[in-house]
């Protein structure tokens, strides 16, 4: 019998199926276009929620970092990377989804606006993460730490940006002035990629937790046979 | 003495009614011209190419979510697959080693 926790993630999953299926019915057919936009504002609809995605993934992984960097936790470190990899993707998503909307409605893919910037460059600061965790060292998992811990701290950087400076981009209070019908189409849409991720991230969480201990028992084992 | 007939003549024409609207004379069109017909048409097709087009960027911008989940659900499909088969691996080794086999 399965246990209590490996339930979840099916549970996840089967929980974002409809919501998945429900917001892009609501988004192609149901959702009315915006007035000076147009069409292109229903780019919004998963360009807000995958921005979202990446700095919670972010702001997840770098207190995990933090927490792996204080108790030397194997767990921690599992969390962390897991976070940094769908905080990627969500990065990755808001990067190239930005620039089609950008291109459909200011005419341009890039302005380099303070907001932009700033999402690019923790998006870098997750990629090197990435790659020091892949790639370095057993010693480089401190400096991979920080990296993570940077990266948490740049989040509020991103939010605030188009409070600080002078910016193209739509402003943090969008969301909670969209009209009834938009706002019944954004929060299915945000919810179904919330619980995808975190099922993804459960799966991916629990492979690294796994690999590691697989890794001491092989460790244990040859040192049993020398 | 006043000759009665003129008088009574531009009296009756002074006092006659218009023309009725569809007598076939010309009347000017209320509303808009054929000028701003043509404009409104040339934005209107212009308006349904946008939006032609904007559909278009959000389907690129859906699908290309969308794939980069799947691409990542594959990753860790197969990654699921390699750990596994280390498990397995794992598991003939202890067996091996507890029955006292060769050491590989």
């Amino acid at each position: 019998m399965k246990r209590k926790s490996e339930l979840v993630v099916p549970l996840l999953f089967l929980a974002a199926a409809p919501l998945v299926v429900y917001s892009v019915q609501r988004v192609f057919l149901h959702t009315p276009n915006e007035r000076t936009m147009g069409t292109a504002f229903k780019i919004f609809f998963f360009h807000v929620p995958m921005g979202w995605l990446c700095m919670l993934m972010a702001l997840i992984s770098g207190i995990a970092a933090y927490v792996q960097l204080r108790r030397r936790s194997r767990t921690a470190g599992a969390v962390a990377l897991a976070a940094a990899e769908i905080g990627f993707l969500g990065g990755l998503g808001v990067l190239l989804t930005g620039p089609i909307w950008g291109h459909a409605t200011w005419g341009t893919p890039w302005t380099g606006d303070a907001r932009q910037v700033t999402t690019a460059l923790l998006w870098l600061v997750i990629a090197a993460y990435l790659l020091l965790r892949h790639f370095g060292q057993h010693a480089s998992e401190r400096l991979a730490a920080a990296l993570a811990i940077f990266g948490a701290v740049n989040v509020p950087l991103i939010y605030y940006a188009v409070k600080l400076w002078k910016t193209t981009h739509p402003t943090t209070g969008v969301v909670a002035k969209l009209p009834p019908e938009m706002w019944a189409t954004f929060w299915p849409g945000l919810s179904a990629l919330l619980l995808v991720s975190f099922g993804l991230f459960a799966i991916r969480a629990r492979q690294l937790v796994l690999a590691s201990e697989l890794d001491e028992a092989y460790v244990r084992l040859e040192d049993s046979r020398a | 003495m006043t000759p009665i007939a003129p008088v009574l003549i531009t009296g009756l024409a002074f006092h006659a009614e218009p023309p009725p609207a569809d007598a076939g004379e010309y009347e000017p069109a209320v509303g808009t011209s054929r000028e701003e017909k043509e404009i409104l048409a040339t934005l209107e097709d212009k308006a349904a190419a946008k939006t032609a087009s904007d559909y278009q960027h959000i389907v690129w911008a859906y699908g290309i979510l969308w794939a980069l989940f799947a691409a990542y659900g594959l990753f860790l499909w197969r990654r699921s697959a390699r750990l596994r088969a280390d498990v397995d691996a794992l598991r003939q080794a202890l067996g091996s080693e507890a029955r006292g086999g060769p050491r590989a």
